[in-house]
């Protein structure tokens, strides 16, 4: 079966370091893919590479087999892959229902009651259709993330990538966005989730990358790269973990 | 020195109608300019805002840069020159192309500098903005234009409220220099009126109260605006509480 998204020798130098050096993967429908490492291993940057928030220094990143670096239209293949940030950014001179409804309407081009029925349906699939008239600015950080999610969700995207969805949030609030990705993953939507939180990874993911000073070191099935690593660097990773 | 407020009196009476008429002028200006300057100024701070991005073809990349170019040059001509002297220097270069009168050249010099303050204004307005919500647009395929339209520029404008109504009063006094190109707004008058009764510090005593009652009314009207917007984001909140 054809990737929908393949990443081949994916290399990001930033002004005074390499980031990325050489980061080869590939993402095929229904597959979740967890990446896991140290902060400033360039996890983020892979994933905001495959968003083209950060522009390659050099590789390829082909969406259904065509290199993104060569598209005309970038927005509408950035429409087709959604992303959840650390930090939410919803859009915040806007409400619940707007911010999920702004993108439909203007990069999808639907016309507005179906977006706003398509907003209803997304934002009650993450438990927050009480709140659609309310100010964004005004919710828990739990509830923005399960916003932001609906949001994205709203653009019907192939892939979603969440870069660290919880790391912003207390303890507390992590399990109920937490819950809201399990269950999209249970729906059989296509992601790869940058994270920390081993257990949620192990439980979701079909595969873990796990990487480190900018190249993939290890990736497999969840249960072998968690529970039975081959190298040296995964496993001093892994005890750190269970040390905290 | 002394103020001899009977020669105030007698001076207000008689010249009634001219300060009056000069008010009136005043006023106008202020408004009209500061009105003109607020679209000029979004529009320029907009275009100030512009990122040229990694994935612009190369036309895009070339209009970007002459816009960036050519707004950079007006708001370092207009800010970097007194008004009195752009106002000279525009109504007699452009007379024997349109034909105008001096109020013509007055309306549009003051637009134009303050399109050049309110153009900065904004531009400050939009870095204010968290960057991310910019990355949420663009993660969605929103164009620039469109994150600035309808997430962006909302923001930035409501954060500068505060400096935006500033320029009014700046220029319900800044009109005063208009007098050169011979309007007939209240400093133009009352030079007309001291120079006839060479009553100069009564005739200036009224002037000066007239400017600060103007200033002084606008400036409440502002603060009741201001007040308004953040009652707005109040009355929000109370919901919330009471939907809990």
């Amino acid at each position: 079966m054809d990737a929908i998204l393949e990443v081949r020798d994916l290399k990001k130098d930033f002004i005074s370091e390499k980031v990325l050096k050489g980061v080869s993967f590939a993402i095929h429908k229904n597959e979740k893919i967890a990446i896991i490492g140290t902060s400033g291993c360039g996890k983020s940057t892979t994933l905001r590479c495959i968003n083209l928030l950060e522009y390659p220094t050099s590789g390829e990143i082909l969406f259904h087999g065509k290199n993104i670096l060569e598209m005309d239209n970038i927005n509408q293949y950035r429409a087709s892959v959604g992303m959840v940030f650390q930090n939410f950014n919803l859009f915040n001179n806007l409400t619940v229902l707007e911010n999920c409804v702004l993108g439909q309407m203007k990069v999808l081009k639907r016309p507005r009651e179906q977006a706003v029925e398509e907003a209803k349906k997304q934002l009650s699939k993450v438990g927050m259709l009480n709140y659609i008239s309310q100010p964004v600015t005004k919710l828990s950080g739990g509830q923005k993330q399960r916003v932001a999610i609906a949001r994205t969700l709203c653009m019907s995207p192939e892939v979603i990538l969440f870069d660290e969805p919880t790391s912003a949030l207390d303890p507390e609030m992590t399990g109920e966005v937490l819950e809201v990705i399990k269950q999209l993953a249970k729906d059989g939507m296509t992601m790869i989730i940058v994270t920390h939180e081993m257990k949620f990874a192990e439980g979701v993911a079909d595969k873990v990358l796990f990487m480190d000073q900018g190249v993939i070191v290890e990736q497999g099935k969840p249960e072998e790269i968690l529970e039975n690593p081959k190298e040296e660097r995964t496993r001093q990773f892994l005890r750190r973990f269970i040390e905290k | 020195m002394k103020i001899d407020f009977t020669t105030v009196w007698t001076i207000l009476q008689r010249n009634l109608s001219f300060f009056i008429a000069g008010v009136k002028w005043t006023c106008l200006f202020a408004f009209v300019g500061t009105l003109i300057g607020f679209i000029i100024g979004v529009v320029v701070g907009g275009i100030r805002a512009v990122n040229i991005e990694h994935t612009d073809r190369p036309f895009v990349r070339f209009v970007k840069k002459v816009l960036l170019l050519i707004t950079r040059f007006y708001v370092w001509v207009f800010r970097g020159t007194p008004m009195m002297v752009q106002a000279v220097f525009i109504y007699y270069l452009f007379k024997p192309v349109f034909q105008w009168n001096s109020h013509s050249a007055g309306m549009v010099v003051i637009s134009l500098n303050t399109g050049a303050y309110m153009a900065e204004i904004i531009r400050s307005g939009i870095q204010s903005i968290d960057g991310g919500q910019l990355e949420a647009c663009k993660s969605i395929g929103m164009s620039f234009f469109q994150s600035l339209v309808y997430v962006i520029m909302p923001q930035a404008i409501k954060n500068a409220f505060p400096s935006i109504g500033n320029e009014f009063v700046v220029n319900i006094k800044d009109t005063s220099v208009l007098n050169v190109i011979a309007i007939t707004e209240l400093y133009f008058q009352t030079v007309s009126i001291a120079g006839s009764n060479f009553k100069y510090i009564e005739t200036y005593f009224i002037t000066a109260c007239v400017y600060l009652f103007l200033t002084t009314v606008a400036t409440t009207v502002l603060n009741y605006v201001e007040k308004k917007l953040d009652v707005a984001e109040n009355s929000n909140r109370k919901m919330i509480v009471e939907s809990h």
